[in-house]
């Protein structure tokens, strides 16, 4: 499934970068009743400026997102905003611009760095925390099916060409908390059955905690979906991308949870057993 | 009630009150004062007056100053009172503390620029541009050290422009953000602070020159666009006519008339000497030249004076003595006679918001180093509007929604929890209210995750003690059992998304950083909530003896 997704995101072309990543000049502008997307687009192109239209009416308004690409040697993305403006003041009357983003390519740079230094944090924090509250071999599982979840996610992302933008960012790394939640909700009931003394294989004994927990897991999730589809359908165009995100990150976490770090740990555990007699 | 279930109890009551002291001067009312000029007359109050309808508002006036009693008096409404082109007849205005945020050291949430409107711009220091002039790399210290005084011009220059309450840091050792509320068009900041303002008076060189401007011609170089270009067309130059190690090629900027932007013309050679600086003026003022054109005339210090007389001294008669600003040379008049008294003008086809703000950065000093914006991000107040109302529709929905889901799963222990969320809620906004929080989109994003987030505590709880029911064990010892074994999933599961929150608090930007800390004090919160309020709610139910069933 992790290969399918995958493929898909580069046939759509890869991730969309937001405009914070690659630099870029993001406006919400209201237009006349009368204006359509196409015009809007036409006028645009016409300019020689790339851009990508969005309607995102709210009410009655007539607004539209314009994301338009740093135009050669705009350092500041001063010029492609001006371009953008002069180009539809041009062939619309009574333009207004609601916001403007600009950013210059130099912090799209700075953005990634930091961006992946928070995703290595991340990781590696996740991985020590868990190795001391639960041994070894239940960090590896919940770390596979943590992974599995941040690159899925993504990979959906790209599918569904979401904008990836600074709150998408959020998401992600949201998903690398909660995602482990769920996982530990697991992990937890199985170190108590066994702290309590069980003569079950461990591998029974991972099914019948998932089974317990199972009512858990499923509520939780059901109920962390309701406030984030709540924000999905009524949080403004600003957050789309973020729930969305967000939405396939609870629910991937759930399935991770049950499907793979549990048997993950089982793998682990008797990929182990078998090294030992080697050693010995 | 067993005396440790009075302090319990107690302690509830406290933490709950409080927190709704302190989140009082966010949702409560405020009070605007607004100072009129002396003179102001009584149409412009009754045109201030309607900005502030008397069914929002409660307005009481006495003489020049208004009282304005109402809901939502922030930092924006501020900003557009204190606007001089639409109401310059306000001499001054400001929100009145709330008695809690002396009492409590409680502090009004701000709003973030993305809900209340505002500009948010970045400027990036040209350290690669200085270090290649300077001709030596520069530390991370050093840098530092630099930026941090351009900060403090930058603040400057913008206290002078009257933006209420401006937040301006250093991000990095290289950049400067600033956050201007209620500013919706920052083109005359961007301006202000795109002057770097060194001036320099150089003398000049006649023959060098004329060689420069030939070569030009020869090398078929066309006038530079921009920076990079300027500086890689003046080293063509320079070494096409030998320029020698003391002097230097500089271009001569002029006014288009139809753009009204100023354009590099043609080169010029200068000493690399510099005969007068921004320094050795001790005062400015916009002016006139003897053509009657704009001017900055300043007089300059003691020392100046000295430096200016020799500059123009009699051996140089002929030469013309240019005026460089930033690196442009605006204009470079022939020496005539000799200046003693240290007073002069500076001309060179200067707009007036240009000598406006040279005066003002004479004033104050140049820039240490180069800044341009490399990101500016501005949102109008409506659209700030429509952001708040979506956050909290969202978040009334979500709330409704998780409310319907667990009263009719859970019953009666459902209602519970759900009072447990809004208690939640009040304990977060408290929290954050204390800190002096700045809420931004992403943050009411945070608040609404918060709320499933949370309860899922709550769920943990039930299902184990619903579980100890089904195997048999009596209610009480069900309810205690639930809760015991619930606490190390809830400490766990809880903590590992708090990492990842500080996390984004650290490395995070702005708007992130706001939506990290909302995260993490709201499960925080939620951690007290339910581990101890909904526990104690149970301990009291639990030792009621006839309890035989749970409402679960």
């Amino acid at each position: 499934m992790l290969i399918s997704f995958i493929s898909i995101a580069h046939m759509r072309g890869g991730i969309n970068w937001g405009i914070d990543f690659v630099g870029g000049v993001k406006v919400v502008a209201e237009f006349e009743k009368s204006v359509t997307i196409h015009e809007i687009r036409k006028t645009l192109d016409d300019s020689g400026i790339p851009n990508s239209v969005q309607q995102v009416t709210t009410g009655d308004k007539n607004e539209f997102s314009v994301t338009g690409k740093l135009l050669k040697k705009d350092t500041t993305g001063a010029k492609t905003f001006d371009a953008i403006k002069g180009s539809l003041d041009g062939k619309f009357k009574n333009v207004q611009i609601h916001s403007n983003e600009s950013v210059g390519p130099s912090i799209g740079n700075y953005i990634k760095n930091t961006a992946w230094k928070m995703i290595l944090l991340c990781i590696l924090m996740m991985t020590i925390y868990l190795a001391f509250r639960f041994e070894f071999r239940f960090s590896v599982g919940a770390m596979v099916a943590l992974v599995h979840d941040v690159i899925l996610s993504i990979a959906l992302a790209g599918a569904f060409q979401v904008e990836f933008d600074i709150p998408v960012l959020a998401a992600i790394l949201t998903i690398f908390g909660y995602s482990v939640n769920d996982t530990i909700v697991i992990f937890d009931r199985i170190r108590e059955r066994m702290a309590a003394g069980t003569t079950l294989p461990f591998g029974e004994l991972i099914n019948s905690s998932i089974n317990q927990t199972l009512s858990r897991t499923v509520i939780t999730v059901f109920c962390t979906l309701l406030s984030v589809i709540a924000l999905f359908f009524l949080g403004g165009e600003v957050l789309h991308g973020f729930s969305l995100v967000l939405i396939f990150g609870f629910i991937l976490g759930a399935y991770s949870s049950i499907f793979i770090a549990s048997p993950v740990v089982l793998w682990w555990e008797n990929f182990i057993k078998k090294e030992e007699p080697k050693k010995a | 009630m067993t005396q440790r279930n009075l302090l319990t109890l107690l302690i509830i009551a406290a933490v709950t009150v409080l927190s709704i002291m302190l989140v009082l001067p966010t949702v409560g009312m405020n009070e605007m004062v607004v100072v009129l000029n002396d003179d102001a007359n009584a149409n412009q109050i009754e045109q201030l007056k309607k900005r502030f309808p008397s069914s929002k508002y409660k307005v009481s006036v006495d003489e020049k100053t208004l009282y304005i009693e109402g809901l939502g008096l922030n930092n924006a409404v501020l900003n557009e009172v204190l606007k001089k082109d639409e109401y310059p007849f306000v001499k001054e205005a400001k929100i009145s503390a709330h008695w809690a945020e002396s009492a409590l050291l409680a502090k009004r949430i701000n709003l973030g620029l993305d809900l209340q409107g505002g500009s948010m711009l970045v400027l990036q220091a040209d350290y690669d541009r200085m270090e290649k002039k300077m001709g030596r790399k520069l530390n991370e210290k050093d840098k530092n050290d630099i930026t941090s005084q351009a900060l403090d011009l930058i603040r400057n220059r913008i206290d002078a422009f009257g933006v209420s309450e401006p937040q301006i840091r250093t991000r990095g050792a290289d950049q400067i953000e600033l956050q201007l509320p209620g500013v919706r068009d920052p083109k005359a900041i961007k301006d202000l602070l795109g002057m770097t303002g060194t001036v320099e008076y150089r003398l000049g060189d006649h023959e060098l020159t004329a060689k420069a401007k030939e070569a030009m011609t020869t090398l078929k170089i066309l006038p530079p666009t921009d920076m990079a270009q300027a500086d890689a067309a003046i080293v063509k130059i320079s070494e096409e006519i030998k320029c020698p190690a003391d002097k230097e090629v500089l271009f001569y900027y002029e006014r288009d008339k139809t753009t009204n932007k100023i354009y590099p013309s043609f080169p010029i050679v200068l000493e690399k000497a510099i005969a007068l600086a921004g320094s050795d003026i001790a005062s400015a003022a916009p002016g006139n030249d003897d053509y009657g054109r704009l001017a900055v005339s300043f007089t300059t210090t003691a020392e100046g004076a000295q430096k200016f007389a020799e500059a123009t001294a009699p051996k140089n008669k002929g030469r013309p003595l240019a005026i460089v600003i930033d690196n442009k040379v605006r204009s470079a008049p022939t020496i005539n006679g000799q200046i003693n008294a240290g007073k002069a003008v500076i001309e060179g086809s200067f707009s007036d918001d240009e000598v406006n703000i040279l005066v003002r950065i004479i004033k104050e000093g140049a820039l240490p180093v180069d800044l341009s914006i490399v990101e500016e991000r501005t949102v109008g107040p409506s659209l700030g509007q429509d952001s708040i109302n979506a956050g909290i529709k969202a978040g009334a929905v979500a709330l409704i929604a998780i409310s319907l889901f667990m009263i009719v799963y859970y019953k009666i222990s459902g209602l519970i929890a759900i009072v447990g969320l809004v208690l939640n809620a009040i304990y977060a906004l408290a929290m954050l209210s204390w800190l002096g929080f700045t809420l931004t989109l992403p943050g009411i994003a945070g608040f609404v995750l918060t709320l499933g987030v949370a309860i899922d505590a709550n769920v943990i709880i039930y299902e184990r003690i619903r579980e100890e029911i089904r195997n048999g064990r009596n209610v009480r010892t069900a309810i205690s059992m639930g809760f015991e074994h619930a606490f190390w999933t809830i400490f766990d599961s809880n903590l590992t998304t708090v990492l990842a929150a500080l996390i984004l608090t650290l490395v995070g930007t702005g708007a992130i950083k706001g939506y990290a800390v909302t995260l993490t004090i709201g499960i925080i919160a939620n951690m007290f909530v339910a581990l101890y309020v909904t526990k104690f709610v149970y301990e009291m139910i639990a030792s009621r003896r006839e309890i035989k069933k749970l409402s679960i």
